[in-house]
């Protein structure tokens, strides 16, 4: 057996390697064999997570949710500009602070508790739209970081679904039943930012039918 | 319902008892079903059959013969076994008219 298929085992949980090297080692596998299947392994284990639907649901929160974020966290940065200045009120930039939170927490939270082992294509989907944007800043008024402060809750809310904290129904539903209330009170109801509600909602579905089957199952 | 290649694990796993562990399992499927099997679908199926509360598995010894690496050993819990019951039984039920399954000779076309 070839040093080239331990290195690749890297790529396996640590579980998985001595189980792996060792049957390679038992069978007899020469080295380009044994580096086939430890790379086979790899292969069919990505396959296998990404056969549910939960990692598709989680990448495409973290891509679609991120590029909308950039522009929300923009919109934010310059609100605020303008509020220093005097020309906006508190109320308007602190709702669309409020719901930039709201947004980022319960987007990341969604990611985080979906994605289980595929985050890092999670993380890689978030990032992409991320330096781009950073990259391509032209706007000389204000930093090009100004773009990247939904990250922070976003980062927050993802490593709690990857816990799996609990969130319980009732905050799940006051969550969503207030960010609907700000972005009407702010006046934001766009199409666009429908889908920032989504995670929201999608948290108060999941809390809803956790309590229907607890209730089946108490029954 | 367990899929084809589950269930000849979980036979093959059952068979070998309190010997079933990955290498052993692999050799026992290649021998009896004539088939070849690569560990990527060796253990991806225990994963997801242990996912499913089929198998149990655990570390095992380490043996010069594996370099000193330990073996996951696997044990086909009660579920697994009951699961593998139902698919033999529904594939016993498909096949009862079935030529080859009646020891008929089979018709050509």
């Amino acid at each position: 057996m070839s040093s080239l298929a331990e290195m690749a085992t890297i790529l396996l949980a640590p579980k998985d390697r001595d189980a792996v090297l060792g049957d390679l080692a038992e069978t007899g596998a020469g080295r380009w064999s044994a580096l086939r299947s430890v790379l086979g392994l790899v292969v069919w284990q990505q396959v296998e997570l990404w056969r549910a639907w939960q990692p598709w649901v989680a990448s495409c929160v973290a891509f679609a949710g991120s590029f909308l974020l950039l522009s929300v966290s923009f919109g934010l940065s310059v609100n605020s500009r303008h509020l220093l200045r005097g020309e906006r009120g508190y109320g308007s930039v602190l709702c669309a602070a409020l719901l930039m939170l709201s947004w980022a927490w319960t987007s990341g939270f969604v990611v985080g508790s979906l994605s289980g082992k595929t985050r890092w294509v999670c993380a890689t989907l978030c990032a992409i739209p991320c330096l781009s944007c950073v990259l391509r800043f032209q706007d000389t008024s204000v930093s090009r970081l100004c773009v990247l402060p939904f990250l922070l809750p976003g980062l927050v809310g993802a490593v709690q679904g990857v816990r799996r904290v609990r969130l319980s129904h009732r905050t799940a539903l006051t969550l969503a039943i207030a960010m609907t209330a700000l972005m009407s009170v702010w006046g934001g109801m766009y199409m666009r930012n429908w889908f920032l509600f989504l995670p929201a909602w999608w948290l108060v579905a999941h809390r809803e039918r956790s309590k229907l089957s607890n209730r089946k199952a108490g029954a | 319902m367990l899929g084809e290649f589950e269930y000849v694990l979980i036979t093959a796993a059952a068979g070998l008892g309190e010997g079933a562990y990955g290498a052993a399992i692999r050799e026992e499927i290649e021998k009896v079903a004539g088939r070849r099997c690569s560990i990527g679908a060796l253990y991806t199926t225990i994963e997801r059959l242990e996912d499913k509360g089929m198998l149990k598995t655990w570390m095992g010894e380490a043996t010069a013969q594996r370099g000193g690496r330990a073996k996951r050993m696997v044990r086909v819990t009660p579920k697994g076994i009951s699961a593998a019951k139902e698919f033999y039984e529904a594939m016993m039920r498909v096949s009862r008219n079935a030529s080859w399954a009646r020891g008929k000779p089979e018709r050509s076309s």
